[in-house]
């Protein structure tokens, strides 16, 4: 008999390396010739978007279209270290770097070009659209391609902003486990509706969804990939990816018999970002990486239970695992 | 030994001249899906492969009257979109379907899967269920072998190194006959049969059961007849009271079969639902 249920798993995650660990980012932003900035830094790309969106962190400070960013990265000689990308950090951690780097290079930016317009103070100077000028009479004003030039007759260039940022969070007290271990969190539900088999112990994701809180979204569509691949993952973990650990050694241990989920068992998710920017992150964002795919197995073992009325206390859900557990419940 | 040479063979002739001549150094290769595999992990290790995968000469699926033959290369995606063998042989269409992906059955063959003769594999429980025949040809002549006895093992089949499976034939359903297919992988691609179960059932106007032929796969150490099975349905009314007692009988079965195996108990469970539903499948295709 099939027997439908629907589950709801809820989680908070403490991004970064936590616990008072020392959590540093470092980045380095550099004016170009060309009038290009080039940004330095230790983050690896791991498939998570982070040259996407540090890029894009990089061009909005530095006011000139994506484009004009050079990212460098994955390349120890060139780069200052940034730390793993692990821990969901990447986003929070580097992205701060990366704003200060820029900040720090726009501001020197600026000195130097009221400098070049032969103006008495920089106050009232900005950078916009790749133009430094004056707010009060804007025909007063160089472009950033200009300005380097002028830089480079000078011998005045490479100009290099800098940024460290170090991530605040103070060891739990071991007797009383009070402390702050993490800062940010980032919140995440998932609700799924499963079809269970009673006969075959098989189930079927139908319907999923999943609601998360990104503090700010850098970049939506790869927020959403983000989320389309944790649930993936959390899928696998929650009804399929099973070592077969028998003593020590796995039984498992090719991709015939460890199982992940086909495109055919992936079903359609709903997604929803949610949006309340964190005051320490970089224009409010935080990570979401593992976040993403948490909730997937509390909610489909919640699901399970509200189908046929039995807890599952181990993953994964495996269709014999199920049919034992149910053939248990109904001795009892 | 290691592998000298590959021979892409383009008639059936050549391919019986390098068998004769090179035996058990020889191995024939198709789609390659399984045979790859074996010469990576070095399981096996021929001095010559044949390959067959361009053979239009047994790449067919013919129908005359009363009989269907399916050439030994055909791929499972050609079984799985022929027009002769929809219907009434919608199993053997859904079991065909349900190897691999798309890539695979791009590439696997009919004779190839029954060679294999892996425990699980998914075309034999039908080919089973129709009684089908296996022709064989060397250069020393022809024979015909019932697929039954053809299977000895698990990997075990009645050939010699000379000899190679051309085609596959078996009866055409008549009026109120027809085969069904089930299968339980524990995905919905890419899954390696863990239960499969084919029926080929004939019903009269009366719903009684004339004749039926039940086949299991991946619950033995082949591909299986379940007679025992078969004998609680021959002259009985399909009923949910027989029906039950069918599936006990298949469960007694398989207790016995699988004692000692850590799957045991989980196939003995799961394969009442998979066959149940197969059956009522296959009685509704035989009124149509």
């Amino acid at each position: 008999m099939k027997k439908k249920g629907v589950g709801i798993g809820s989680t908070f995650y403490g991004t970064g390396y936590g616990n008072g660990f020392p959590d540093v980012s470092r980045a380095k932003a550099v004016l170009k010739e060309d009038g290009k900035v080039a940004v330095h830094v230790g983050a690896t790309e791991v498939g998570q978007g982070s040259k996407t969106i540090m890029s894009q962190m990089a061009a909005e400070v530095m006011s000139i279209p994506l484009n004009d960013i050079i990212f460098i990265c994955e390349d120890t000689k060139n780069m200052p270290d940034s730390g793993t990308a692990a821990a969901s950090r990447q986003t929070y951690n580097t992205g701060n770097a990366i704003k200060l780097a820029c900040e720090d290079l726009r501001k020197k930016v600026i000195e130097n070009a009221f400098k070049e317009l032969k103006l008495n103070s920089s106050v009232g100077l900005t950078l916009k659209n790749g133009e430094i000028y004056l707010k009060t009479l804007p025909s007063k004003n160089i472009s950033l391609k200009e300005l380097a030039l002028c830089l480079l007759k000078n011998k005045e260039l490479p100009l290099i902003g800098e940024g460290s940022f170090t991530a605040q969070t103070i060891e739990m007290d071991e007797e009383t486990g009070q402390g702050a271990p993490y800062w940010p969190y980032t919140f995440n539900v998932y609700g799924v509706i499963v079809e269970v088999d009673t006969e075959t112990g098989l189930i079927d994701i139908i319907k999923a969804v999943c609601a998360q809180d990104v503090g700010k979204a850098i970049n939506p569509e790869m927020i959403e990939g983000q989320m389309d691949g944790g649930f993936a993952m959390g899928l696998g973990y929650s009804i399929y990816e099973d070592l077969g650990l028998k003593e020590g050694k796995m039984k498992n241990k090719n991709f015939t018999n460890y199982l992940i989920p086909t495109a055919l068992d992936v079903p359609e998710l709903e997604k929803f970002i949610i949006e309340d920017p964190e005051s320490t992150g970089p224009f409010g964002a935080k990570g979401i990486g593992e976040p993403v795919m948490l909730g997937v197995a509390p909610a489909v073992l919640n699901a399970i239970y509200d189908a046929v009325g039995v807890r599952i206390t181990q993953v994964p859900v495996t269709p014999d695992r199920l049919l034992r557990a149910l053939k248990e419940e109904r001795r009892e | 030994m290691s592998l000298k040479n590959v021979y892409v063979a383009k008639t059936l002739d050549e391919v019986l001249n390098l068998l004769n001549q090179y035996g058990c150094e020889s191995k024939l290769i198709a789609g390659g899906t399984d045979v790859i595999i074996q010469l990576r992990e070095k399981e096996i290790s021929p001095k010559v492969l044949v390959d067959i995968s361009n053979l239009s000469e047994i790449n067919f699926i013919d129908e005359s009257e009363d009989k269907i033959t399916i050439g030994a290369c055909t791929t499972f995606t050609t079984i799985a979109e022929s027009s002769i063998l929809k219907d009434k042989l919608k199993g053997l269409v859904q079991s065909a379907e349900s190897v691999g992906s798309p890539q695979i059955r791009n590439a696997a063959t009919i004779g190839g899967n029954i060679c294999n003769a892996s425990m699980a594999a998914d075309i034999v429980p039908p080919l089973l269920a129709l009684d089908a025949e296996v022709l064989i040809e060397s250069k020393a002549g022809k024979r015909r072998i019932l697929l039954d006895h053809f299977l000895m093992g698990k990997g075990k089949v009645d050939i010699k190194p000379e000899e190679i499976v051309t085609a596959i034939t078996f009866n055409k359903p008549k009026n109120r006959e027809a085969l069904g297919f089930g299968k339980l992988g524990l995905r919905k691609a890419l899954a390696i049969a863990r239960i499969s179960t084919a029926i080929y059932l004939s019903l009269d106007e009366e719903n009684t059961c004339r004749k039926i032929r039940i086949a299991n796969g991946a619950v033995g150490f082949r591909g299986m007849r379940e007679k025992e099975v078969e004998n609680i349905f021959i002259g009985k009314q399909l009923t949910e009271d027989v029906i039950n007692m069918g599936i006990e009988k298949l469960r007694e079965e398989l207790n016995q079969r699988l004692a000692g195996r850590s799957s045991a108990e989980f196939k003995t469970t799961a394969i009442a639902g998979i066959f149940k539903k197969a059956l009522l499948e296959t009685a509704n295709n035989c009124k149509e």
